[in-house]
């Protein structure tokens, strides 16, 4: 049995941002993940807006957090050294029930303290964006809306939190959890822990999660949604984040021109799917919104299409939840159950207001050998001339590009792999290989044969993802 | 650095220009490529067919490249392997990587002999899972025959052009099951040639007007949702790999933004996509010896 001061269940970005902040704090910390690395479930697909907070009903949690947080997120950015686009939204309306809708909204940001809001006219809105449709007859301007990979942040906590001593139970299934002498007993795939308080970041699994010792309140009645990528190389892409609300009330659709470069459009929505599965439907409703605000792209640009689920809170009685739900249902037990947007956006907020309440409750003094800073993956795409020739004389693998649509080297892929990665997804994930426009067919075999060699495994074991994923079949040609 | 004339990979098209640019009078050639060796895709061709034209005989992918490589060693055109360009700027200058730095290299022409790369299944509006099991027929090809390693055993082939009729074929003989070769024109996409070759004698269904509109499996792809485009009947099958074969996009990203300056030429399959390499060749041949007037 292990014993630590708190054990928080789910490695996505709500558990990676709890553990580090929870590090704030004099605490031995377990962060638990069932899958094999961090940000594999909601976090790794999902809208990749760092909200400017002008939706939520004043006095909410969301409304306090998302405004504090966009606020922050520069700073934040810059301590765990990863790219934020801060490019602004324009939030776009074709007539006058959404002129109406985008007023509101307006006037509800003012009293919110979201700073530089304007209302533009159609006019204005298309001077600021070539590639709009016509028509556009009013647009809601937010300079601080902005764009951030979530995967990437929430890689980037994690790591931050290990450096501070949090340790990271990759592959470790939560099946049970009792109580014991110190608080809690959780029973896991990898054996037991025992811990004084419980932080449940268990995503689309919380209220399972929660239910294996209380009762929840809240459950998640998941919904599915489809996105589309546009290459960066496709043309009339916008600079700013477009939001579209229809004039009928129906779905929009958001663009978001990625940190990546590339054009992320979706997304779509599906009520009652679990399925990582993209649908058909899904796919030409994004394609048709996005022909209608965006008539200059070519759909033929896209390079990928995937699906997200989002994790909808909903009371027993079925009612949906609109605020931010932390389940306390013991006094060392917290559920962050079904936080979808803008979660992303609070993901550092709720973790720090989480750990406060926990700290408190476990009388944690401050720790003050707490250091934020994290180094990302040094990443040859964006140094200088100067910058780029000096890493290649001191490591020659930074020369050897080895994904030449993300112009990706094997110095970055061998550190991914040094950082954690142990898939393919991984490496992806950490430094982009493989995402760009031939989708992986030019470097996907390389790095299988960099993973074998650096994990000390066969060729034939590398998996995508997870268990059950491996790439090859299991026969080895010999030339 | 300064060369007279860079030319940017050494496949067919990019040796073939580097070998005409020479005998007719150029003296100062630098060819590049991001490859450890010359000969762009031809090396992973292990089948015959290639060189009616230009040699007279069928050969190999190794040895027609092998062939090209041997006529450039008698020159003293300059060959720089394991090279990535990261750009081309408008005043005529490469940015060349490699293991042993960053190289701006000022040239007066510039050939684009970069070949083109496979469209992927993510282009398509395919519906369900996006799990491993998927690969191009080009990569396929490069697994299976420089890398030695294996895709697969119970496998789909979507697309009939010629890399996937050659897929199917390298498939089956190395014992590997190919459920079918699927296509969503009501004929084959490559050479007739190709298909008497590769299809035929083994047997492998084609399926005409018939495409994938869904991917199943968790994990590792479990099959596909297949449908016939003409009675919009849908059809579940089983297997473990898909290979696609969508087709060749020209790979120009450098120059995109360029514009067409006087001292740009274009050769080979970045140029317009040949269905022979011979004609490949031949026309590079024509364009090297242009880029040295």
């Amino acid at each position: 049995m292990k014993h630590v001061d708190v054990v928080v269940i789910g490695g996505g970005l709500l558990g990676c941002f709890a553990a580090r902040n929870l590090c704030r704090w004099n605490l031995h910390i377990a962060l638990l993940e069932a899958r094999e690395d961090v940000c594999t479930g909601i976090s790794r697909a999902n809208t990749a807006i760092v909200y400017p907070g002008y939706d939520h009903k004043p006095g909410s949690l969301k409304a306090e957090l998302c405004v504090r947080a966009n606020a922050r997120f520069d700073a934040l950015c810059r301590e765990l050294d990863l790219p934020f686009s801060r490019c602004g939204s324009l939030m776009l309306s074709f007539g006058e029930k959404a002129d109406a809708v985008l007023k509101k909204k307006y006037e509800n940001g003012l009293s919110l303290g979201v700073p530089g809001l304007r209302l533009l006219s159609g006019e204005e809105a298309q001077g600021m964006e070539p590639a709009l449709a016509e028509g556009v007859t009013s647009a809601l301007y937010a300079p601080t809306a902005g764009t951030v990979n979530p995967w990437e942040l929430g890689i980037a906590a994690c790591e931050s939190a290990v450096a501070n001593g949090a340790e990271l139970c990759l592959n470790t299934r939560v099946l049970g959890i009792g109580r014991s002498l110190e608080g809690y007993r959780i029973e896991t795939d990898r054996g037991l822990f025992s811990c004084r308080a419980v932080v449940n970041c268990a995503g689309l699994s919380a209220d399972r999660v929660q239910e294996l010792l209380f009762p929840a309140a809240v459950h998640i009645a998941p919904d599915a949604a489809d996105y589309l990528i546009l290459d960066k190389a496709a043309e009339n892409k916008p600079t700013h984040i477009i939001q579209y609300e229809p004039e009928d009330g129906g779905k929009g659709l958001s663009a978001v021109p990625t940190v990546e470069g590339s054009l992320l459009l979706g997304p779509s929505e599906r009520e009652n799917e679990v399925d990582f599965a993209v649908s058909a439907e899904g796919l030409s409703f994004v394609r048709e919104r996005a022909a209608r605000v965006l008539p200059g792209l070519d759909l033929r640009d896209t390079i990928r299409s995937f699906a997200a689920v989002r994790p909808n809170p909903r009371r027993s009685d079925g009612s949906s939840i609109g605020s931010f739900v932390i389940e306390h249902p013991d006094p060392g037990f917290w559920s962050l159950i079904g936080i979808k947007t803008p979660g992303l956006t609070c993901a550092d907020e709720l973790g720090r207001h989480l750990a406060d309440q926990v700290a408190s409750f476990l009388n944690a003094g401050v720790n003050e050998t707490f250091d934020g800073h994290r180094s990302g993956v040094k990443k040859m795409r964006g140094m200088s001339r100067e910058q780029r020739n000096a890493a290649i004389r001191e490591n020659p693998d930074c020369g050897e590009v080895l994904c030449c649509c993300e112009d990706v080297t094997r110095a970055e892929a061998l550190e991914a792999i040094r950082r954690g990665a142990t898939t393919l997804d991984g490496v992806k994930r950490r430094v982009g290989a493989g995402m760009g426009r031939c989708q992986g067919s030019r470097c996907q075999q390389k790095l299988i044969a960099l993973l074998a060699q650096e994990l000390g495994v066969s060729e034939a074991a590398i998996c995508k993802d997870g268990a059950g994923s491996e790439i090859l079949g299991s026969r080895r040609y010999e030339n | 650095m300064k060369t007279e004339l860079l030319i940017i990979g050494a496949g067919a098209a990019g040796m073939a220009a580097a070998l005409s640019a020479w005998e007719a009078g150029c003296r100062d050639i630098l060819l590049v490529d991001r490859r450890d060796r010359p000969g762009g895709i031809l090396p992973q061709c292990l089948h015959k067919g290639f060189g009616l034209a230009c040699f007279g005989t069928e050969l190999t992918g190794p040895s027609y490249a092998e062939q090209l490589a041997q006529r450039l060693k008698i020159t003293n055109v300059r060959l720089a392997l394991g090279t990535e360009v990261l750009a081309i700027d408008a005043d005529k200058t490469a940015l060349l990587s490699d293991r042993y730095g960053l190289t701006e290299l000022h040239f007066d022409r510039l050939i684009l002999a970069s070949g083109c790369r496979e469209k992927s299944i993510g282009a398509l509006p395919v519906a369900g899972t996006r799990p491993a099991g998927i690969f191009t027929a080009g990569q396929a090809q490069e697994m299976m025959n420089l890398r030695g390693q294996d895709p697969g055993n119970e496998i789909l082939i979507l697309g009939s052009g010629d890399l996937g009729l050659i897929m199917a074929r390298q498939l089956v003989l190395a014992g590997k099951h190919v459920i079918a070769v699927v296509e969503k024109e009501a004929h084959y996409g490559g050479l007739a040639r190709n298909f008497r070759r590769c299809i035929e004698p083994y047997r492998i269904p084609l399926l005409v007007r018939t495409t994938v509109t869904e991917i199943h499996g968790h994990g590792r792809i479990s099959g596909v949702t297949l449908r016939r485009l003409d009675s919009g009947e849908e059809e579940q099958i089983s297997c473990d790999t898909l290979i696609t074969a969508l087709g060749l996009i020209p790979e120009r990203e450098l120059v995109r933004k360029l514009g067409d300056p006087d001292w740009l030429f274009l050769a080979g399959n970045c140029r317009r996509v040949h269905d022979l390499v011979d004609s490949a060749v031949a026309e590079a041949e024509r364009i090297g010896k242009e880029a040295t007037r």
